[in-house]
């Protein structure tokens, strides 16, 4: 897939003002007009769980101010940053070994591939009944599903290591540890990103889904309750808190990979 | 294991682990170490696995669960496919709708089935139009790069031997991004189960999440356990079947991956 990249034959140092620049005016520009639309809309007859883009933000400057989303979000992070960090590294990690050692590979992959398509969601009841209905539960959850992306793409990108490159540092006299972390990590880290962003989607879809089913605290129990009281203000403040830490947590995440990956322009979707 | 017969190497070797995985699972179950409702035994999950598949009941449930997930999924792929292509043959479609959905990409749209729940009802239609939307965005962003990556010199052969604008869309460049649109399908696909057990588990009075969750409920953990073997088995069984259209398709170029750049 990489080869075939458009962006590659450009230059290699985008300049400010490219292409890029001009899609981010876009992109602004279509939310304002979608909130101007919505904004509109609202003015005419609406049924009551719709609230204008100025109520909405209204309200969450109200409960950011309270403190009580502040609360809530903390609750929610302390449940996907260990289950994200625990699935990832676990998932990168084994995925290289298993990328390169053929035993490993003869032993991990079939698992993996056969399990991969099986909702790992269906495991939380399990989970619920091993390690109780706790924070444990969820953040083993988020950790099996955020395992399998990482696994994947870590395979991948360390198989794609090309051969040149392993023969040339055989040749030049590296042992097999130095040829691991000078050769296959960083050709791999292209894809392991990749599978880490998914990663990082996928937490955030069962921290929500998690915190709906059951939970005291947290994002979703803040939706859930709020829906369930008819409190639609705070439904939607949930719902903007959510968006925003996602979005948030995938930029950091470009971040870190921009600043990685300085030779690779990083391709943006 | 035999260089000559890889394939059924492999195929041993799966079987010998989940063997070896049922057989563990058996011996914990029956040492008495855990009470019968936390660790039931793999022979009372087989006989609630049959009891699922003869109770007619049971089988309307699954139903509901696969039709759910099926046609989220299609709509995904049919508003996904022609979106991907028109983005990447249209510069213009790609100005505009390339920051719509790589700004909305990483927004967990799970937080917006409460207003579905409002808006569409506490039925299928609203669990059909998070599938819908949650499928939609890996499918447009494969297929977006596949049709970007379409060979030129195939697009100007088409062009010089006179095909029109729609012609060339048709025979040229779904065809040479058929492989990228398979993959971003088998990433949709498993994302399509894991939405609808989600939902059906957070509201809903039929579907396999469901069941899984009133058998929990009750204490049933033996039922339950046969209700995720028959959700695995699902998903198993939908990624198979569309791993085997791509075979059957696309029978020149595999991208054989669960991953996208």
């Amino acid at each position: 897939m990489a080869a075939r990249s458009p962006q590659r034959s450009d230059a290699p140092w985008p300049s400010r003002g490219g292409p890029r620049d001009s899609a981010r005016v876009i992109g602004v520009g279509l939310f304002l007009a979608m909130l101007g639309l919505w904004q509109l809309a609202t003015r005419f007859e609406h049924p009551e769980f719709i609230l204008s883009p100025i109520e909405i933000a209204g309200h969450v400057v109200e409960a950011l101010r309270s403190g009580e989303l502040l609360a809530h979000i903390g609750a929610s992070l302390v449940r996907a940053l260990p289950g994200f960090v625990l699935g990832s590294l676990v998932g990168v990690m084994l995925g290289l070994l298993a990328g390169v050692a053929r035993s490993l590979d003869q032993l991990l992959s079939p698992v993996v591939f056969l399990t991969y398509p099986v909702p790992k969601i269906v495991f939380l009841p399990i989970v619920m009944l091993w390690m109780g209905i706790g924070d444990p539960s969820k953040i083993v959850i988020i950790a099996l599903a955020c395992f399998y992306p990482c696994f994947i793409n870590a395979y991948y990108g360390a198989r794609r290591t090309p051969t040149i490159m392993v023969w040339t540092s055989l040749n030049m006299g590296a042992r097999r540890s130095q040829i691991f972390r000078k050769v296959v990590i960083p050709s791999s880290l292209p894809l392991v990103f990749a599978g880490l962003r998914v990663s990082l989607a996928l937490s955030f879809i069962l921290l929500f889904s998690t915190e709906m089913i059951n939970a005291r605290s947290g994002l979703g129990f803040l939706i859930r309750q709020s829906e369930s009281s008819l409190r639609f203000d705070l439904m939607y403040v949930a719902i903007v808190a959510i968006a925003a830490l996602g979005y948030a947590s995938d930029q950091l995440l470009l971040l870190v990979r921009r600043r990685i990956l300085v030779w690779q322009e990083a391709t943006s979707r | 294991m035999s260089a000559r017969w890889p394939a059924l190497a492999s195929a041993l070797r799966r079987a010998a682990l989940l063997a070896a995985g049922v057989l563990v699972w058996e011996l914990v179950a029956r040492s008495g170490m855990f009470s019968p409702i936390i660790v039931p035994s793999v022979t009372r999950i087989a006989y609630q696995l049959w009891l699922l598949a003869i109770q007619p009941e049971s089988v309307v449930e699954a139903w509901y669960s696969v039709f759910r997930a099926l046609s989220g999924f299609a709509l995904a792929a049919v508003v996904g496919v022609a979106l991907g292509v028109l983005m990447g043959r249209s510069s213009l479609a790609a100005a505009f709708l390339g920051p719509l959905f790589s700004g909305t990409y990483p927004i967990p749209k799970i937080a917006l089935f409460p207003i579905f729940i409002y808006l569409f009802g506490i039925g299928s239609l609203s669990k059909v139009v998070l599938i819908f939307l949650e499928c939609l965005y890996p499918i447009v962003v494969t297929t977006h790069a596949g049709s970007r990556a379409v060979n030129r010199v195939l697009l100007w052969s088409a062009a010089n031997m006179g095909a029109s604008r729609t012609r060339i869309l048709w025979k040229v460049v779904v065809p040479a991004a058929a492989p990228f649109i398979f993959a971003g399908l088998r990433i949709a696909l498993p994302i399509a189960m894991i939405v609808v057990i989600i939902t059906e588990m957070i509201s809903s009075a039929d579907g396999l999440g469901y069941l899984a969750m009133y058998a929990l409920a009750s204490f049933k953990t033996d039922r339950m356990l046969a209700v995720v073997v028959v959700i695995a088995l699902l998903g198993l069984a939908l990624d198979w079947l569309v791993a085997r259209l791509r075979d059957r398709l696309v029978f020149w170029e595999r991208l054989d991956a669960y991953y996208a750049e």
